[in-house]
């Protein structure tokens, strides 16, 4: 069975499954109940000056029948004590050595409210903590939150005063609601931050009562935006995991965070560079049990693939992350469909017709059965009807081999650039 | 006319104007696709143009150019 432990810039843990800073973490109660069904580690719900919460504060987007595609919350952060949380973070410590715990913590932009919260948190033996400069919601309006993460100068700010007195490593959770997030990450970075965590949620409006006309969630009335997460998010998150991790001015750990809900999303984290992950919205819709079936899941996974360390996956698609203009122009792919799996629905006509390159005939064979085929010298390759095709083998898309020599689009500037500047005429 | 079709009809242009014993000189990208400037490679006395449209030509052109470029052959 292969090693699933895993190093986070210092931070050890039995298995690369953390639950991310939410309500799932809001107590030692929850923590260790989590580290009972096998959770890795866990990062607590935010610390700072215990805040207050309103009544009704989550919504959740479903789709066609899937329930908590994505999830928006207007929670804020932790609104118990400091004392309250430390001395249960020592008590589950105590009970579980071996996990991780981290604390994440957020307060004012000053010097010396970091400095206090640090040595206070790191007295009871966390085993890291957690900058929280993402959460959009509520705390960013006081100025903390993504407020304090939409500003690269005050993240290394505040990540270099949580350095000067921290003995734990320290991880900066990014806010994805920004244009770039590797400026945000380069100046954790220069802050002196030991690794980055991302993404935390994107503002949202999970919907309007089109009946009522409030807002989803709503307090009496009124709504305010909240953080997006959950399935629906997947993407944007590993994105911007992939683009950090690619960044040569990075180079520090990263803990995937988004959407996360099966084992083979965290594979596909750590493969765009994810050291480990951070769960909630899973945990929130099935409960802390769902980590059993990561467990194995990666497990059987890394035996399959014969590694011996799930740290063996870490980053090991990046370098096949790139940028458009380092695409290959002269590969192509083109549909095709099995006669024998089509069901003749015509939705990958339809969509060829109405929102590609018009390239699937509905045709009559000898039998007049009804079939469709693509005219491959026209099929540019999108994807589309494999997409909207509803059966499984139906469409294949095939590598068309040819003898075009590979070349981008920045090669191909860089041709006629090349080509025009050797060219002396006056027409140019 | 298909997207092939057009293509197909654009290369052959374009070949045929090599096989006349021209070079592609310039290459103008413009809103409408790009101009083709091609010179005698003999004599460098005699020009002509063409403009072409498709994505697949505009690729084709610049793909013979490139693997003039890296010693490689196209098919």
């Amino acid at each position: 069975m292969a090693d699933l432990s895993t190093n986070l810039a210092g931070i050890r843990s039995p298995n690369p499954f953390w639950l991310a800073s939410a309500p799932p973490t809001n107590t030692g109660y929850q923590v260790q109940r989590a580290f009972e069904a096998g959770w890795g580690g866990a990062v607590w719900k935010t610390l700072g000056d215990p805040i207050i919460n309103t009544s009704s504060r989550f919504a959740a987007v479903s789709f066609n029948g899937q329930r908590v595609a994505g999830f928006n919350n207007i929670e804020l952060i932790t609104d118990r004590p400091l004392d309250v949380n430390l001395k249960e973070i020592y008590e589950t410590k105590k009970r579980f050595p071996n996990h991780a715990i981290i604390a994440s913590l957020m307060v004012e932009p000053k010097q010396e409210k970091w400095h206090e919260i640090v040595k206070r948190v790191e007295d009871v033996g966390v085993d890291g903590l957690e900058l929280n400069f993402g959460c959009p919601h509520g705390m960013a309006e006081r100025g903390m939150g993504a407020a304090s993460g939409q500003q690269p100068d005050l993240v290394e700010a505040q990540t270099h005063w949580a350095k000067e007195v921290a003995t734990t490593p320290v991880i900066v959770k990014l806010t994805p609601n920004i244009t770039d997030i590797t400026v945000v990450a380069r100046h954790a970075v220069r802050g002196g931050a030991d690794a980055i965590s991302m993404i935390n949620t994107i503002n949202s409006l999970a919907g309007v009562d089109i009946h009522t006309w409030n807002t989803i969630p709503h307090v009496g009335g009124q709504g305010a935006h909240g953080g997006y997460c959950g399935p629906a998010v997947k993407p944007i998150a590993l994105n911007m995991v992939a683009e950090c991790a690619r960044h040569a001015d990075i180079g520090v750990p990263i803990s995937g965070i988004g959407g996360i809900s099966t084992w083979q999303d965290v594979v596909e984290f750590m493969l765009m560079g994810a050291t480990g992950v951070q769960v909630c919205t899973a945990v929130m819709h099935h409960g802390f049990r769902i980590v059993e079936d990561m467990i194995d899941g990666l497990s059987n996974y890394l035996d399959e693939k014969g590694l011996a360390s799930v740290e063996e996956l870490i980053g090991r698609s990046v370098q096949k992350y790139s940028n458009w203009g380092d695409l290959n122009l002269n590969y192509q792919v083109v549909a095709r469909i099995n006669e024998d799996n089509c069901i003749n629905c015509n939705k990958c006509h339809i969509a060829c017709e109405d929102a590609s390159h018009q390239c699937i005939d509905m045709l009559t064979n000898a039998d007049g059965k009804s079939v469709l085929q693509v005219r491959e010298e026209d099929c540019v390759g999108c994807n589309l009807c494999s997409i909207v095709c509803p059966v499984d083998g139906a469409i294949d898309m095939v590598a068309i081999e040819n003898d075009l020599p590979p070349m981008t689009w920045n090669e191909r500037q860089r041709t006629i650039a090349s080509l025009n500047d050797a060219y002396n005429v006056e027409v140019m | 006319m298909s997207a092939f079709a057009e293509f197909e009809q654009e290369k052959q242009q374009i070949d045929a104007i090599l096989a006349q014993g021209y070079t592609i000189a310039a290459i103008q990208e413009n809103l409408d696709g790009a101009l083709l400037h091609f010179i005698q490679a003999s004599s460098h006395a005699e020009r002509t143009q063409l403009q072409i449209l498709t994505a697949d030509a505009r690729k084709y052109v610049t793909t013979l150019l490139f693997a003039r470029q890296t010693q490689l052959a196209p098919g």
